[in-house]
């Protein structure tokens, strides 16, 4: 579709020549290898090159950390890798208000070494994917990336009250604002999470920013059928605990709760919690630790594609049955679920057939199932569609905010 | 008196072979009930007001709208603050009153499926033998509707600790503005594709109608603690909850009332609040032991403080009459003052000393008063211009006055409106926040949905057509009177 071969001087005008390379193999997304990478430096530097880019016709990837360029699917096209981690400034931290603005471009790490050195306050971004601290702040609303935290605390979409962005045309533009209680104007900050580098270029984002709770006790139930796990599940549900994280693994058979509150409150909720299960027992120190290990990065650790899945908190116990049926199959299989929520992250062998059998029992258990890493060869993933009409909704919003088709074509397969 | 209404022929018939002969009001008596929302100070009669029962029949009516090009506003039970519901003279009101279906209740799942008409508190109280509750709690929840909910992103006094409406709306039927049905979000979260039910929570009715909504519902709280700290000045209440926040406690609750506010519970309602310069309602909740340390924490960060007195309800009746002047202080406003514009400006928490102090000045300059009475976790404030519009020039004093503290409030890095919405009282002072391009991307946004802007026109973004009017002015409206309404 290019009308003209990509090409760095244009850009260089724009940007400066140190800010335009040429693409290597290590800027390769999937089997796609772009054209040139540009690293802009400011909102209006952004807005410069998206306007150039969609002029000419090429298409343009948004990259921060570049740890999750093939969720969702792999672009059609890409000329130029759009790099944002030029854009990396804090730009404000206001511990008493319990908020902080920061450029998209800043990695997750150095907010939270920053946020958390602000004296006479102990707070932090509630967000812990396994993506690690490597990972862009704009990264992770495109992505909506989350771990285990987000029993708690949420995702993005609860963490986000404003953000810039850049449209395909170059207009510079902002939603929300730094006020997590703000209802004024339409809610783009809901559009951009999840977008997947669709729709805008983040430039920066306001978040919202918890205290640490003093204290912390973890609670570990090991083994046990499906069914005997999620009996523990409902009945935490039903009792005054309320986990910041109640993480279910399998096939290791395992369900990880930790509370962080006062004192009293953590040892008398992590009782409580160990009384619900006959195989339920707190943990301390470093077998805490060891714990707290086994569930980071799960399931990302190890090869093939990962899926994310979410089924009502009624199916949890079938569909952990239907990821041990994959396990006695032989087939690497791993879920990482939040326990109170039914949502979670699956890996398995890179195989079309695998991920279509999971794919139909989630369905089938009222759920859906979406792409997050894919093999490099594989294009016939199906995923959960969206309903037919929210689709045609979904692709008059990519039209009325990328007409030309510049961001990322073809990732979101059903809106272009 | 009643004058047909200059509807294209035929469409009148059509609508009422839609939902029957019943459910289409023309004559003016019935339309003038929907001329306005709870501001009053908008008034606009629709040429019909339809009231459909199902989401079949709420889409052979838009059918009907986007086949005539005939505007339409919908409408939930017209609590509304900011005159989202006002009807646009050359188009119709659909109102959803008559969907007052709960439709599913599964407490397995942790959620319920309602028709868009059914009031916020019916939620609470279907699931409340069950140990559970919906959280968002507006204070007009025993009317206003989910559907209106939906539109505003309503929150309530315990949205500080909860989230708004959008953080516990799973699912949504949307009939959209050509009548097409779309099913957005699920029972389960992080659906496929973009997130279109974030963005239709809080866009005010603009974008479509709601017909049916699926609902997250919470597990009530083992404990809940609720004081009343006493404090010589707002200053100092504020540097309390200033305390509070620093210390890493998120109450679920905290609220902070002026002398002038205290004044006017006490003369009316008589609510037993102590006579001091501001007072500070704070509620925690949570498992016992966690809620209690803390509430002792709080406490203690009153007194050092400088709160006088501390009173803690030790009883459900007890915290009930702590909360009673806070819920009862609007319409105590009514009481004391001919009339009262009520304004919905936030601002960072942490600038409150700042805002209350230009607050004052503006009181001096203006020579009208304003109570305060806000929601002091979250910085939203809400203060109330007493004015009395039989005195020449009062109303337009106090018009400026509230545009005043909206200024201060964007000043310091705050918002227009922290729950009542933008609607159409505030649609002319978007671009004191938003730039021409950020309301130019949202516009078209909300074109992707309603490429003909017939869905409740007006509202939200201004236009030159309308920006060169007055905003109205607040007076208090029949449901508030009547007592059935209070406006936190």
């Amino acid at each position: 579709m290019s009308t003209r071969p990509p090409e760095a001087g244009p850009l260089a005008e724009l940007v400066g020549p140190g800010a335009v390379r040429a693409a290597g193999a290590a800027d390769a997304i999937g089997d796609l290898r772009p054209s040139l990478v540009v690293r802009p430096g400011t909102a209006l530097e952004v807005a410069a090159v998206l306007r150039a880019a969609t002029e000419r016709g090429w298409a343009v990837v948004p990259r921060g950390g570049g740890t999750t360029l093939l969720w969702g699917g792999r672009p059609h096209r890409c000329d130029v890798v759009l790099d944002t981690t030029g854009l990396d400034a804090l730009v404000e931290h206001a511990p008493a208000d319990l908020v902080c603005v920061a450029g998209a471009g800043m990695r997750l790490g150095a907010l939270q070494a920053t946020v958390g050195a602000a004296p006479g306050f102990h707070q932090r971004l509630m967000l812990d994917p396994p993506q690690g601290e490597d990972a862009t702040l704009g990264g992770l609303v495109a992505t909506r990336a989350s771990g285990p935290l987000r029993q708690r605390y949420g995702t993005m979409r609860d963490l986000l009250i404003g953000a810039q962005f850049v449209l395909a045309d170059g207009t510079v533009a902002r939603t929300g604002g730094k006020v997590a209680k703000n209802v004024a104007g339409y809610d783009l900050d809901k559009l951009l999470v999840g977008s997947l580098g669709t729709l805008a270029v983040i430039v920066e984002v306001a978040l919202r920013l918890h205290p640490v709770p003093p204290v912390s006790r973890t609670v570990v139930v090991e083994g046990g059928e499906p069914r005997e796990l999620v009996g523990f599940l409902a009945a935490v549900r039903r009792a005054p605990v309320v986990p910041s994280l109640l993480e279910v693994l399998w096939p290791d058979r395992v369900a990880i709760l930790r509370v962080d509150s006062s004192t009293a409150g953590a040892e008398r909720q992590a009782e409580i919690a160990a009384g619900l299960h006959p195989a339920a027992r707190v943990v301390d120190g470093a077998e805490a630790a060891g714990w707290a290990d086994r569930g980071r990065g799960r399931p990302w650790r190890g090869e093939g594609l990962v899926a994310g899945v979410g089924v009502p908190l009624a199916a949890i116990a079938p569909l952990l049955e239907a990821v041990e049926r994959e396990h006695q199959r032989g087939g690497p299989v791993d879920l990482a679920l939040r326990g109170g929520l039914g949502v979670g992250e699956i890996r398995l062998a890179p195989d079309p057939a695998a991920l279509e059998r999971v794919r139909l029992a989630v369905e089938g258990l009222g759920g859906h199932l979406d792409l997050r890493r894919r093999p490099a060869a594989a294009s016939d993933l199906r995923t959960t569609p969206p309903d037919p009409v929210a689709r045609e909704l979904m692709g008059a919003v990519k039209g009325a905010l990328d007409l030309g088709g510049t961001l990322s074509p073809g990732r979101l397969g059903w809106a272009g | 008196m009643d004058q047909p209404p200059p509807l294209a022929p035929g469409v009148l018939e059509a609508l009422r072979q839609v939902v029957g002969p019943k459910w289409v009001l023309t004559g003016m008596d019935a339309r003038r009930t929907y001329e306005c929302d709870g501001l009053t100070g908008w008034r606009a009669l629709p040429l019909a007001v339809v009231l459909p029962a199902t989401t079949a029949e709420v889409v052979a009516v838009v059918r009907l709208c986007h086949q005539h090009r005939l505007p339409f506003v919908p409408r939930g039970a017209g609590t509304g603050l900011s005159g989202g519901a006002l009807p646009t003279p050359d188009g119709i009101v659909i109102g959803l009153s008559r969907m007052r279906a709960i439709l599913e209740v599964d407490l397995e799942n942790e959620r319920v499926r309602v028709q868009a008409g059914v009031a916020n508190l019916a939620v609470s109280r279907a699931v409340d033998a069950a140990g559970y509750f919906y959280a968002p709690d507006p204070s007009s929840q025993s009317v206003c509707t989910i559907g209106g909910n939906v539109a505003e992103n309503s929150g309530g006094a315990h949205c500080l600790k909860y989230g708004f409406t959008t953080h516990h709306v799973l699912g949504a039927t949307l009939v959209t503005p050509d009548g097409r049905v779309a099913r957005l979000g699920g029972a389960v979260p992080d659906g496929p594709g973009y997130d279109l039910l974030g963005f239709v929570v809080g866009s005010e009715g603009t974008v479509g109608i709601v017909t049916e909504v699926t609902l997250r519902i919470v597990r009530q709280p083992e404990r809940v603690q609720t004081l009343l700290g006493a404090f010589p000045s707002v200053d100092s209440a504020g540097a309390a909850v200033a305390a509070v926040i620093a210390a890493g406690i998120v109450p679920a609750a905290m609220e902070m009332m002026d002398r002038t506010t205290i004044e006017a519970v006490e003369s009316t309602m008589h609510a037993g609040y102590p006579d001091c310069g501001a007072a500070l309602l704070v509620e925690l909740d949570g498992p016992a032991p966690e809620c209690s340390s803390l509430f002792e924490e709080v406490r203690a960060l009153c007194q050092a403080n400088g709160a006088t007195e501390v009173r803690v309800a030790h009883d459900e009746a007890e915290r009930a009459r702590l909360w009673r002047g806070r819920k009862g202080a609007f319409s105590a406003m009514g009481r004391v003052s001919p009339d009262y514009y009520v304004q919905d400006g936030v601002i960072p928490r942490s600038q409150l000393p700042q805002v209350l102090a230009g607050i004052r000045d503006l009181e001096g300059e203006f020579g009208l008063r304003v109570a305060n009475v806000f929601h002091a976790g979250d910085g939203n404030l809400h203060p109330l211009i007493l004015y009395d519009r039989r005195r020449p020039g009062d109303t337009e004093r106090a018009r400026s006055l509230a545009e005043r503290i909206l200024d201060l409030c964007l000043a310091v890095g705050g918002s227009l409106t922290g729950e009542h919405g933008v609607g159409r009282d505030k649609a002319c002072q978007m671009p004191k926040l938003f730039s021409v391009s950020d309301q130019a991307v949202m516009l078209r946004a909300r074109r992707a949905f309603d490429p003909l802007e017939l869905c409740n026109p007006g509202k939200v973004l201004p236009t030159p057509r309308l920006c060169g009017e007055r905003p109205g002015i607040y007076r208090p409206h029949l449901l508030e009177t009547a007592g059935v309404a209070e406006r936190l």
